[in-house]
């Protein structure tokens, strides 16, 4: 028996899918396909990690939904249970989806299936009048792990009418909140360098919000390439956006959650003035020896520091992280966010609770609106059972080779959202 | 100097977003003459444009419900700006729906024409979408390449519509016309030569008759011109004109002149020497 998944879905069914998979190109070229009794995910995350994106298809989205995760080892006497996860190349799998409309107007159904003895990811149409057609893909088991979150307000779809505000060439935008309204602009780091650059900005009252609740007067940036990719499926889903974030250098999620497909995407965000003490972006500077370091040192507490390391870290545009001497762990320990604070206890403890009980982060029910994002909390005496399976089924590549070092080892540990 | 005007009509906005879209098309950068009637958008012939050169006009009063201008002094009360065009008619797509539009001059860091858009939106309070967009506003010294062109005294001219909306589909390059109300499009290649005739366009009334009676009504004025110039020209017409005129200096060059409902649009393009 293997680890399988077969789902068979419609014309228009497709269509969404495809948008999905369009929207999640747009963050990274690596899609992972991870399928659940939840349903199926498709997860990606970008090279630099600093921007995340999920969309989990729920089995009544299909018309047939079928999973199963026994994966029984015949090297050896033990049986293990692993969850598929597999990882495809975006090139390969963005091809097929291409021309949406087409396909809902062409296609009967679509079924996908996977292969796990060939590692492959079949992906079949079946075409009105007859016609079907296949397409194979491999794949590679990965893992992958997330951090993060905390969360302020829900909104609807205005932020797609905002897209059109801004020039395809603008690499960053800028969210400005108050307790009465929302303001996206163009960053003002970018428009200040080029004198043509025209500068937008666009005032929503609070009351077009469904939800809006603010903690503080707060601005961030992030990347705009990344958000227009969420818009444009979001827009295919019609259902709600909400938008959860803190203060800058935190990471920011968008979750969009209709009954049958639950998106989150979640982004990196410019990092404040060094000048802040308890400023966040001391946790992007560590570099890797320090972050292997800390990974020795103390179990518990390093998950936070490397996982926002990884959410908060941009490879380009250097000035997302100016640079900073190291801070030590401690600075890391009296980071302001009591939600941090909690997830820096012993991992196991991390649970979907946990995160909620803070004074600080009104709307606690919003957190419940995420399902457990990513998969993980692990401990140390679980690590085991997850470097096994790596082993004989990981066709690790080349660029997996950081990841997976890591992961090494029973010092690695990873946790749950909530 | 000031600046500051308000649509509130719809359909004005929509006029005067599609012209800003036909700008934007024929010139990358243009010139924004502000004047108490009037607005216009100037292209001067300088050679980096190709020789080009283009005058649109529009009478203020048909678009805005408020323009106050102050123009540089009380003798020369006029306003030069130069912008991206792309830029301007990028701000007001944004303005489709709005229940106001106001464009106002103004200086946040660097000198900015500010258009401001209050959108309809599903609650009591309006979005406010505002584009800062950068200009430079051009020295009085400057001014005098950015007159209306005069346009000289042309050997033929005619009414052309229907040439024009012929035009998009075809690849020309030489057009010639008469004074009997015949204008031809020809390209000319080593293999083949192609003309295309039109018959029946109307001569207005020549404006000094004795000059042109000794000439033969059925004799042609032509000139030779870049295809890609008038091409872009006409890629950028999205109003139908109400009347359109073409004049034709002998191998020196052609104007259009289209005259939609309150906007004049004038055309220059050279002759290829």
């Amino acid at each position: 028996m293997a680890a399988m998944l077969k789902c068979v879905m419609s014309g228009s069914q497709v269509k969404v899918f495809g948008k999905a998979v369009q929207a999640l190109s747009r963050i990274s070229d690596e899609l992972w396909l991870d399928p659940s009794k939840k349903g199926l995910a498709l997860r990606c995350v970008n090279s630099s990690r600093s921007a995340y994106g999920c969309v989990l298809f729920s089995p009544v989205f299909f018309q047939h939904y079928q999973w199963s995760d026994l994966v029984k080892m015949s090297e050896n006497e033990l049986d293990t249970t692993l969850n598929l996860k597999c990882k495809l190349g975006m090139k390969s799998i963005l091809p097929i989806f291409r021309c949406l409309n087409s396909l809902e107007r062409n296609i009967e159904k679509c079924k996908i299936f996977t292969r796990s003895d060939k590692c492959k990811v079949v992906i079949q149409f079946f075409y009105r009048h007859g016609r079907f057609e296949s397409q194979l893909i491999s794949y590679v088991f990965l893992f992958v792990f997330q951090i993060m979150l905390i969360l302020l307000f829900t909104f609807y779809r205005l932020l797609a009418d905002a897209i059109v505000l801004f020039t395809s060439s603008q690499e960053e935008v800028t969210l400005a909140v108050t307790p009465l309204n929302f303001c996206l602009k163009s960053s003002n780091e970018e428009s200040m360098d080029l004198s043509n650059a025209v500068y937008s900005e666009m005032f929503v009252g609070s009351d077009e919000f469904d939800f809006f609740q603010i903690g503080m007067d707060t601005e961030i940036t992030f990347c705009f390439k990344e958000l227009k990719g969420i818009l444009t499926f979001s827009e295919a889903t019609h259902a709600p956006i909400s938008i959860y974030f803190d203060f800058p250098g935190k990471p920011l999620a968008l979750s969009i959650d209709d009954m049958l497909v639950e998106a989150n995407f979640i982004l990196a965000t410019l990092a404040d003035e060094p000048s802040r003490a308890s400023s966040p972006q001391s946790l992007c500077l560590s570099q890797k020896r320090k972050r292997s370091d800390l990974i020795k040192k103390k179990a518990g507490k390093n998950v936070t520091s490397q996982a926002l390391e990884y959410i908060s870290r941009k490879a380009a545009p250097r000035r997302l992280y100016p640079k900073e001497t190291l801070t030590n762990v401690s600075a890391l320990e009296n980071c302001g966010s009591p939600a941090m604070k909690r997830v820096n206890g012993d991992v196991s403890e991390v649970s979907e609770n946990s995160v909620s009980n803070t004074e600080e982060v009104p709307g606690s029910l919003c957190l419940r609106k995420f399902s457990c994002m990513f998969f993980g909390a692990v401990s140390s005496d679980q690590q085991e059972h997850f470097n096994h399976p790596f082993d004989s089924l990981a066709r690790a590549s080349d660029s997996e080779e950081d990841m997976n070092n890591e992961f090494n080892g029973s010092d690695a540990k990873y946790f749950c959202v909530i | 100097m000031k600046f500051r005007a308000k649509i509130v009509d719809g359909a004005c906005l929509n006029h005067f977003t599609r012209i800003s879209n036909m700008i934007a098309k024929l010139a990358k950068t243009c010139t924004l003459r502000i004047s108490p009637d009037k607005l216009n958008f100037i292209l001067c012939d300088k050679l980096a444009n190709g020789g080009v050169s283009m005058w649109c006009e529009l009478e203020q009063e048909n678009f805005f419900n408020e323009f106050q201008m102050e123009g540089v002094s009380a003798e020369n009360n006029e306003i030069y700006l130069e912008l991206t065009s792309e830029n301007l008619s990028r701000a007001l797509k944004t303005a489709q729906n709005a229940r106001a539009l106001k464009i106002k001059l103004t200086n946040k860091h660097f000198p900015c024409l500010t258009v401001s858009v209050e959108l309809l939106s599903m609650s009591s309070s309006s979005r406010i979408v505002t584009h800062d967009i950068p200009i430079k506003v051009i020295p009085r010294k400057l001014w005098k390449d950015l007159q209306e062109p005069v346009v000289p005294d042309p050997d033929f001219f005619s009414f052309c519509l229907p040439f024009l909306r012929l035009c998009k589909i075809l690849n020309l390059q030489v057009i010639e016309a008469n004074l009997d109300g015949e204008l031809n499009l020809k390209i000319e290649t080593e293999l083949v030569c192609v003309t295309t005739h039109f018959k029946d366009l109307g001569n207005p009334p020549l404006a000094s008759e004795s000059t042109h009676q000794d000439r033969n009504v059925e004799h042609m004025a032509e000139v030779n011109i870049d295809i890609r110039k008038l091409l872009q020209f006409l890629a950028g017409q999205q109003v139908n004109p109400t009347k359109a005129l073409c004049n034709i200096v002998n191998n020196k060059m052609v104007h259009f002149d289209l005259l939609h409902e309150d906007v004049s649009l004038q055309y220059f393009i050279p002759a290829l020497s």
